[in-house]
């Protein structure tokens, strides 16, 4: 509790006591209270006080209950009728104490096992929960509570009266472990000021001194903390008219592998490549308003909702320890080697809402929704580079020209056009939607919907004290290496007039409307048939399509005839067709549309191959299928079978091609009593996805079309875009799983036996037209490029087995025990458990661990209070 | 006096109604085992033969009535009554889930077929005639519409519009023994009154269907029993 922050917010006018406020119960909401809840101790926050039912369901049904489609429902928890407070007392108290010790054996510090929870050997207070009721008045008191440690506990309060009023505070901290078995050569990790340890030289180290220095780096775990903690209310204002208020904060902080460019550092390239660490240390603070009001006629609900996001370590600075090298060989006169990345901003979010609905005659109803938002940014900005003295290369010495900047120009926030963002997207909403069922057999629905996203954030990237345009490429680093790709537009000087830079943002945003038809006939007793017909007509800003529709038809289709089984099968097409196309909508934001800029002697190289079709814009036709059966034998068993595909096909020659992904799952329920419980589930998806795309001609073997007159042409076939340079990518995944559980209560013990596997496959393959469309052509390297990178796979299994004992009334125990174990491989960590230093590249995360396995034992006893 | 009172012979209670309830509790150290309780939630309609029940019924209706209209306000009417019902509270007698001094001995001479045969002679023979029910009144109120302020729901959700039992519409809706709800209409204010009284006071649990009750008559004060036994008396 020691970050405890809970904001008070006063809601004036809640009328404590008041009569018949038919506050409707807002748990699981982010209206009142905290979705997320419970811990890896007990993943719902309150096991530990359900006991099971002995009575069944209902008083007034007999045996277990189904969903009216014949799934059975979950066995409720047996009600405790609780302790008078005192003799006589309305007020009736229960809870449950836990306390107990927790040991760990195997790979505890395994990154799987560790991601989301913060297992530890020892003492564990394990769990607290108190409620107390007042039977006559409705009002209660809750509170529960859970810790593991100091990063994974949870503490929630509740309070109020049963149709009038309740109040919720509460408090979390939940670990999120990134890697276990990182090994940062920096100082200062977790800080937004990473330095090089003594033994290295920020842009003078050798690759075998940085090689010794990441050997010598100690082992560290990367990951954050989210403290979440709130206060929310909800009751009668006036009259029936309902108010709510909440206000939650979140704080996010500890580490995250990040990035580190000096630019590239393959072939005969000399950048740098850093895998380095940023901190994190966000706050995100909600606030959520309502007021609602059900008349007799008309049903209203204004909605208020806030969000309020700060980096308290908004940028990062980092040394790096390559020394750079320029590719003609002159004598290197830039220095670069500090990097400055900038974080996520302070931004702030506004909506407000309102719904309306209302009865119509003829068995309808009618609703309509209007909301309005919008998202701002106005930080501080930081300058384009962190360098000092001067960044590029001087090519006099050869006879070519001084392709070099000082960084004293560009190193100030006086190099920028603005000093704050002011950036700002707003956003509409309206949604209109009748639906009528004038008859028992019969009903229609239509709906329309409009939604605006209106990016207003302008920024040009000009510098007032230079006069030049754009930003410096990756810490000046690039411009340092290759001569002239410094990044800059300058119309007055002939380097870089033309230089086809970026220079603007891309205010990317959307128009979208969207009308519904649908209906509903049942025909028969035990068959029911639905259409619905969907028209989606979006119209994006700044992007390669002006106008894009999509036409979808869905037909379902429910069924009883088949003895006891429920039948449920849909399919569903889809047609996305739109304006045409203009491949490269983006000159606008790019100095070719300043005033002074001048056309290369061989004319500006095309943006992109003018054939590809983004996949998100591009021609498509989707099907998708699924049938559901679901099967009661008797009143005890029920087997549910799913079985569903979904196929995209995509119209481009370049681009996406296709997706297609199929998938079945087999449930069994078995529960005999409320004593008994089994289940057993088995699932499995594959997926591909076919991709198509052609590398450009940049010199060799690939053609040799950039810096020619050919290099304008942006078709495929073309001098540019050879056949020949094409290449295919063909993804294939496969995930599997399986649990079975088993319950059984025997009295004065109850065990619970749960079994869970997770697998996950992956596969790239790849083939190409010729070595045209490989980076690297020498024979070696092709004969090398296979058609596959390595497959990618990971498994785990996780048994567990516990045991509630009841001594006495009060007094018991529970006994569990844990084993989980896993297997992991991925081609991006190949090698890294040898060294993490190749060249000009250093690494920080070894990966997760091949193969880990643990064993956890417990006992924890219980005291009924 | 209540207890004085149900000192009769042959009184079957309703579900809503527990004269049971009011008989001495045998003494601590003599206590018996408690009956397990009486699950009537898969219980099927029972049959029986209502001709050898008639012919065992005599002594039934020397508080009864021989017609199964009861001779005096504080035993209930079971002519018309459910016959699976008549036949569960039988059996609760006999087994244990329910006593009374008189209907506890009573009951424990019946086999399970006399038992059913005498359910099924008082359920044939005609019921009390309907009165001059008042709709504006609370009791109407409390039986149609409940009062959901006070956690009260509607008892016609159980015992029909009309307080003649569940109707024949429900039979086939799944799962609920709707043919163990009794029949309330015509049966007398003090009978309704003292039997509400005791679901209010947490009594009768024996039977399953006494847990439903006991759910119902909780947020019941004493004005709404009295409204409400008045109304039914008029149905």
């Amino acid at each position: 509790m020691r970050k405890l922050q809970l904001l008070l917010l006063a809601l004036p006018g809640l009328a404590a006591g008041s009569a018949a406020a038919q506050v409707a119960d807002g748990s699981d909401t982010m209206r009142v209270g905290d979705m997320q809840y419970g811990n890896a101790f007990d993943p719902r926050g309150w096991t530990p006080m359900m006991a099971g039912i002995q009575e069944g369901f209902s008083w007034l049904h007999a045996g277990m209950k189904r969903t009216p489609t014949g799934v059975p429902y979950p066995y409720p928890p047996q009600a405790d009728d609780g302790t008078p407070l005192a003799p006589g007392s309305d007020w009736t108290y229960r809870g449950l104490l836990q306390l107990g010790y927790i040991h760990l054996n195997g790979d505890r510090n395994a990154e799987f096992f560790r991601q989301y929870s913060d297992w530890k050997n020892g003492f564990a207070p394990g769990y607290l929960g108190l409620m107390f009721d007042n039977r006559r008045t409705g009002e209660y008191v809750e509170f529960r509570g859970s810790r593991l440690s100091a990063d994974d506990q949870y503490y929630r309060l509740r309070a109020g009266k049963y149709g009038s009023y309740r109040v919720e505070a509460f408090y979390r901290d939940m670990p999120h472990t990134v890697s276990t078995n990182a090994f940062p050569i920096w100082n200062g990790i977790g800080s937004n000021q990473l330095t090089l340890p003594a033994s290295l030289t920020p842009g003078g180290s050798t690759p075998a001194q940085i090689a010794a220095a990441s050997a010598a780096a100690p082992r560290r775990t990367i990951g954050l903390t989210r403290t979440r903690s709130g206060l929310s209310l909800e009751g009668e204002l006036y009259r029936g008219w309902i108010g709510s208020a909440a206000i939650s904060n979140e704080e996010r902080k500890g580490t995250r592998l990040w990035g580190g460019p000096m630019f590239f550092a393959f072939n005969q390239l000399q950048g740098g490549i850093n895998e380095t660490v940023r901190p994190i240390d966000f706050s995100t603070t909600d606030v959520n308003l309502s007021l609602r009001k059900v008349g007799k006629v008309w049903r209203f609900v204004g909605t208020y909702t806030g969000s309020f996001f700060r980096n308290h370590k908004d940028y990062l600075d980092y040394q790096s320890p390559f020394q750079l090298q320029n590719v003609v060989g002159v004598p290197q006169v830039a220095n670069i080697y500090q990097g400055e990345f900038s974080l996520e901003p302070d931004n702030d979010y506004h909506n407000l809402r309102l719904d309306l609905s209302r009865e119509l005659k003829g068995n309808g109803q009618f609703s309509v929704a209007a909301a309005w938002g919008t998202m701002r940014q106005n930080a501080a900005l930081r300058p384009p580079v962190t360098c000092t003295g001067l960044l590029g290369v001087d090519m006099t010495p050869i006879g070519g020209p001084n392709y070099t900047l000082p960084c004293a120009d560009w190193n100030t926030p006086a190099a920028l056009s603005q000093r704050n963002a002011n950036a700002r997207i707003d956003t509409g909403l309206f949604d209109a939607r009748v639906n009528f069922h004038p008859s028992s057999s019969f009903g229609w629905h239509a709906g329309l919907r409009w939604y605006r996203e209106d990016n207003k954030t302008r920024y040009l990237a000009y510098n007032p004290q230079t006069g030049q345009y754009g930003y410096i490429s990756e810490n000046g680093s690039q411009g340092s290496i290759v001569p002239g790709e410094v990044g800059i537009f300058d119309p007055r000087n002939p380097l870089y007039w033309s230089s086809n830079v970026t220079v603007r943002n891309v205010p990317y945003g959307y128009d979208d409307t969207l009308f519904e038809l649908g209906g509903d006939w049942q025909l028969g007793r035990r068959d029911s048939l639905g259409v619905v017909y969907t028209f989606d007509h979006n119209e994006p800003k700044y992007r390669e399509r002006k106008r894009v529709d999509e036409h979808r038809i869905k037909i379902s289709w429910v069924s009883r005839s088949l003895g006891e089984a429920t039948l449920r099968a849909s399919y569903e097409y889809a047609r996305r067709r739109g304006g045409p196309y203009n491949y490269d909508p983006y000159a606008q934001f790019f100095s070719e549309a300043l005033p002074g800029f001048v056309d290369p002697v061989n004319g500006l190289p095309a943006h992109t191959v003018a054939d590809m079709r983004k996949y998100d814009l591009s021609d498509r036709d989707e099907s998708k299928a699924r049938l559901i059966v679901t099967y009661p034998f008797g009143d005890a068993t029920t087997v549910s079978a799913t079985l569903y595909g979904n196929r995209d096909r995509y119209a481009t020659p370049i681009g996406r091609q296709d997706t297609r992904s199929t998938g079945a799952t087999l449930q069994w329920d078995w529960q005999p009593s409320a004593r008994t419980t089994a289940s057993a589930y088995l699932g499995i998806e594959t997926s591909h996805m076919g991709v198509s795309n052609v590398g450009d001609s940049d010199g060799g073997a690939a053609g040799a079309a950039l810096g020619t007159p050919g290099q304008t042409n942006p078709k495929l076939g073309g001098p540019l875009y050879p056949y020949g340079n094409q290449w295919w990518e063909f993804d294939r995944e496969r995930n599997s799983n399986a649990g079975f559980t088993l319950t059984h209560d025997f009295g004065r013990v109850r065990a619970d036996l749960n079994y869970n596997y997770s697998g996950s496959f992956g596969h790239v393959g790849y083939s190409y037209a010729t070595i045209g469309a490989l980076a690297y052509r020498e024979a070696d390297a092709a004969a090398a490029a296979g058609n596959a990178f390595p497959d990618n796979k990971y498994r785990s299994n996780t048994l567990e087995l516990g045991f509630n004992v009841d001594f006495t009334r009060r007094l018991g125990m529970r006994l569990f025990g844990r084993r989980e174990t896993g297997s992991f491989t991925d081609w991006h960590y190949l090698g890294f458990d040898q060294t993490l230093s190749y060249g000009q590249r250093i690494y920080t995360d070894k990966g997760p661990q091949h193969h880990y396995g643990v064993t956890m034992l417990g006992a924890m006893f219980n005291v009924k209070l | 006096m209540i207890r004085q009172l149900s000192l009769a012979a042959f009184a079957l209670a309703l579900s809503c109604a527990a004269v049971a309830q009011d008989a001495p509790a045998p003494a601590a150290s003599a206590a018996p085992k408690p009956a397990p309780m009486l699950d009537v939630r898969a219980q099927p309609p029972i049959h029986g033969d209502a001709n050898a029940g008639a012919a065992k019924a005599a002594v039934c209706g020397a508080c009864h009535g021989p017609q199964g209209i009861a001779i005096a306000p504080n035993f209930p009417n079971l002519a018309g009554q459910s016959a699976t019902y008549l036949y569960l509270q039988l059996k609760a007698f006999k087994d244990g889930q329910r006593s009374d001094p008189v209907m506890t001995g009573q009951a424990a001479a019946l086999s399970d077929q006399d038992m059913r045969n005498l359910a099924a002679h008082f359920a044939a023979l005609p019921a009390k005639p309907a009165g001059m029910p008042d709709a504006a009144s609370r009791g109407a109120q409390l039986f149609h519409a409940g009062d959901p302020a006070k956690g009260v729901p509607p008892c016609q959700g159980c015992h029909g519009p009309a307080g003649q039992g569940p109707t024949s519409a429900w039979q086939g809706a799944p799962d609920t023994a709707w043919h163990t709800f009794p029949r309330l209409a015509g049966q007398s204010a003090f009978y309704i009154g003292q039997e509400l009284g005791d679901y209010h006071h947490g009594k009768r649990v024996g039977v399953s269907n006494g847990k439903v009750m006991q759910g119902v008559a909780q947020n019941l004060d004493e004005a709404d029993i009295q409204a409400l036994a008045a109304y039914i008396q008029s149905l």
